[in-house]
């Protein structure tokens, strides 16, 4: 359904299925075939596609089937193919879910590839300890992103307002906020999106007060307290009109496509640096990339390079080998990195990198520039989320609602969304 | 299938005396093979797609299963969880009930209104018809779920309309106040099939009958609450019956205009989509199925109910 049929593409499917026939002899001949499946943009399905094409050509005899889907529809999807014993034998794997599927048999480990088919030296270590689950490499990473806020240049220009700085606390942003709301140039629009249920930013403000999200044997690592003040925070925001009200937030689905700034509501909102295309794609306004803000003055940043995806090895797969050589091919070939850019995140082979950097566009270069540029405010990257993890973000959101709406008050909350996350996670 | 059954009982009294066993089943195949073949699309498909998953979620239900292991036996865990320690199935019932006890009864009184106005003899009755059943084909889809996100977003057609009279109207779907609401409004607006079905009963009531109550000088009003309710009582439980169930099993409109979500704050977080958020975003298939299985409950104990009080109400003109 999320497959986009045009004209041209119904036009190319019919040609190429006339090809197809016609070459069938030898399209059965093929000695191997890969199905691949990922989630994301047709941005990334064009580029994606095109390396695919260029594999195809250096390794004959191979055949790769690509789909993507909508990263709501992909799970459900991917999910019920590995049930049906139908798994795609390359798997697009996010952070959040690779330990699930890891632990229960689906993905293949990788390690017996290592330095023979998977030329990964150059990588960032961490980067390739975060694809490893109890010890085995299960995802190759395909590219580092860290959280980021999106600011509309223009909005803050026409309120006579400065950008926010590495240096920008909360203090400042809340300041801010009110006076890009007060400036009043735009109808309905307010100084940034209400950020009390977005969990990066929760964990990212943790972070800073030496706390985190989840421990490392799966529990919550934060109290009612830190969330009380999280929500304090926010509602101190809410009264003196610096973001959204909540029932402006409550249209944000946590899609580019829906977030208050590409609803052009505010002025600034909070998403991953790679999205950085997809936004700047559906916004008029020159959009600029910001860290997030400092709890104080002297705090140390709570951001991290994070994989932004990796690609999997399905257990299932004939031929697991094949699959680790065309993820060693996207990760490490300059002529894929090329047409792939940054749109899956910064690469994360050194060398890579150097020859990708001249060919970047504006757009590609700034991703590089904030990633490689935190400095100081990343941290170390916390440990893949415990199961339950994508649960306890949806409490999160239904938590900040109930304070946003006034159904709870700051402490009522804060209470409520510990209890409600620390019971998800120990149901797993 | 009862035809099927009687005509092969038939077969089998006529093939008295002959050996039974292959014989017999060659005199069934022979005459009635060509019937079985026209029905084996609908076989195929009742046990292979409804009978068959059917029994599959019932086993299911008593099982933990994240789809990717294999399911694993914990016997009635599923269902001790929904009745003790579930708080979303209670917000979900909660807002599931309040959707059916808001949605059938307007969407009924609605169609009835415009069945009555289309009964009497307008001209071009057929162009009405369809026009008035159209939502009603397109209503379950996600097309127009989006455009009623749209209608009813903060700035959207509504709010633009109540704007011309000075109101300031409220983001209708982001509101865990009114956003129930919309999706009830939504529902009334697909009155199509239960309309059709009323415009057709009202047709069966006699007319001398109106003719002989306006001679005795009973007023309009009179008229139709003496004649045409108690004569179309069967055709308003027929509606009811099926609407209820409808409303019981709504996802589509919920799913599309909360994004999935069932928010703000779970207010449109239909039984439906609970279920759905269990299987397919938390993995949990065995405890979906459960949640499943309490539907098929909650919905018989709904239809029982109406078919026993219907006797109270429901006058069959025999």
């Amino acid at each position: 359904m999320t497959m986009r049929m045009t004209r041209r593409s119904v036009l190319a499917g019919g040609a190429a299925l006339l090809s197809y026939s016609m070459l069938a002899s030898s399209a059965l001949s093929q000695e191997a075939r890969l199905r691949m499946l990922w989630w994301g943009s047709q941005a990334r399905a064009d580029r994606t596609n095109k390396v695919n094409q260029l594999f195809q050509e250096q390794n004959s005899g191979v055949a790769i089937n690509g789909e993507f889907l909508g990263w709501s529809d992909y799970w459900p999807r991917l999910a019920t193919q590995v049930a049906g014993r139908n798994a795609p034998d390359i798997i697009q794997m996010d952070y959040r879910y690779i330990v699930e599927y890891a632990r229960r048999g689906a993905l293949a480990p990788l390690n017996d590839y290592l330095g023979s088919v998977l030329k990964v030296e150059d990588f960032d270590k961490v980067q390739i300890e975060g694809g490893s689950v109890d010890g085995k490499l299960y995802g190759i990473s395909l590219g580092a992103n860290s959280a980021a806020m999106m600011v509309n240049t223009v909005a803050f220009e026409e309120a006579g307002i400065d950008l926010p700085t590495p240096a920008t606390t909360w203090d400042d942003l809340a300041r801010i906020g009110a006076e890009i709301t007060k400036a009043g140039k735009r109808k309905g629009f307010y100084g940034i999106a209400d950020g009390s249920g977005v969990e990066p930013l929760l964990e990212n403000w943790l972070r800073q007060r030496g706390k985190a999200l989840f421990t490392a044997d799966g529990k919550i690592a934060y109290d009612a307290n830190d969330a009380a003040d999280w929500f304090a925070m926010w509602a101190a925001m809410r009264e003196a009109k610096a973001c959204v009200p909540p029932d402006i937030q409550a249209l944000d689905q946590y899609t580019p496509e829906t977030s208050p700034l590409s609803l052009g509501k505010a002025a600034a909102s909070y998403a991953h640096s790679n999205q950085f295309v997809t936004y700047q794609g559906i916004n008029k306004d020159k959009l600029a990339l910001s860290n997030f803000p400092l709890i104080g003055n002297d705090a140390k940043g709570g951001h991290y390079r994070k994989p932004s995806m990796f690609f999997s090895v399905s257990a299932q797969t004939k031929d697991p080998e094949l699959g680790a050589k065309y993820v060693n091919f996207f990760v490490t070939d300059p002529k894929a990195a090329e047409i792939l850019g940054v749109e899956r995140g910064v690469p994360e082979s050194a060398g890579v990198r150097e020859k990708l950097a001249p060919t970047l566009d504006e757009l590609g270069r700034a991703m590089l520039d904030y990633v490689s540029g935190l400095g100081a405010l990343a941290g170390d990257l916390p440990p893949p989320p415990p199961s339950g993890a994508g649960e306890a973000e949806f409490a999160l959101r239904t938590v900040a609602e109930q304070v946003g709406f006034g159904q709870l008050d700051v402490k009522q909350g804060g209470e409520t969304l510990v209890n409600e996350v620390t019971q998800i996670l120990s149901r797993g | 299938m009862a035809a099927v059954q009687d005509s092969a009982v038939a077969v089998g009294a006529g093939a008295r005396g002959r050996p039974a066993g292959q014989g017999r089943f060659a005199a069934i195949w022979t005459r009635h093979g060509a019937g079985y073949m026209f029905l084996l699309p609908w076989l195929v498909g009742f046990f292979g797609l409804t009978l068959g998953p059917a029994v599959a979620s019932l086993y299911l239900s008593f099982t933990s299963f994240d789809l990717i292991r294999s399911p694993e036996w914990v016997g009635t865990a599923n269902y001790v969880r929904i009745a003790t320690a579930d708080p979303k199935f209670a917000a979900s019932l909660k807002v599931t009930f309040l959707y059916v006890v808001l949605s059938v009864p307007f969407k009924l009184a609605f169609a009835l209104l415009v069945a009555i106005l289309l009964d009497r003899g307008v001209k071009g009755l057929t162009v009405y018809r369809a026009i008035f059943y159209l939502p009603s084909l397109l209503g379950g889809s996600v097309a127009i779920a989006v455009l009623w996100r749209q209608l009813f977003a903060g700035d959207g057609l509504i709010n633009s309309l109540l704007a011309q009279f000075g109101i300031e109207g409220p983001s209708w779907i982001s509101h865990p106040d009114y956003s129930i609401w919309t999706l009830v409004v939504l529902s009334v607006w697909q009155f199509g099939s239960p309309m059709i079905i009323f415009l057709a009963g009202l047709r069966q009531i006699p007319t001398d009958m109106y003719e002989a109550a306006s001679l005795d000088g009973a007023s309009k009003f009179r008229q139709f609450y003496k004649i045409t309710l108690p004569l179309l009582t069967p055709v308003i439980f027929f509606n009811a019956v099926v609407q209820t169930i409808e409303a019981f099993k709504a996802f589509t409109p919920a799913f599309i205009i909360s994004g999935g979500t069932g928010g703000p704050i779970n207010s449109t977080l239909f039984y439906t989509l609970y279920l759905y958020q269990e299987a397919f975003g938390n993995f949990r298939m065995g405890y979906a199925s459960a949640l499943a299985w309490i539907l098929v409950l909650i919905i018989g104990l709904f239809t029982a109910f109406s078919f026993l009080t219907s006797r109270y109400w429901v006058h069959y003109d025999d």
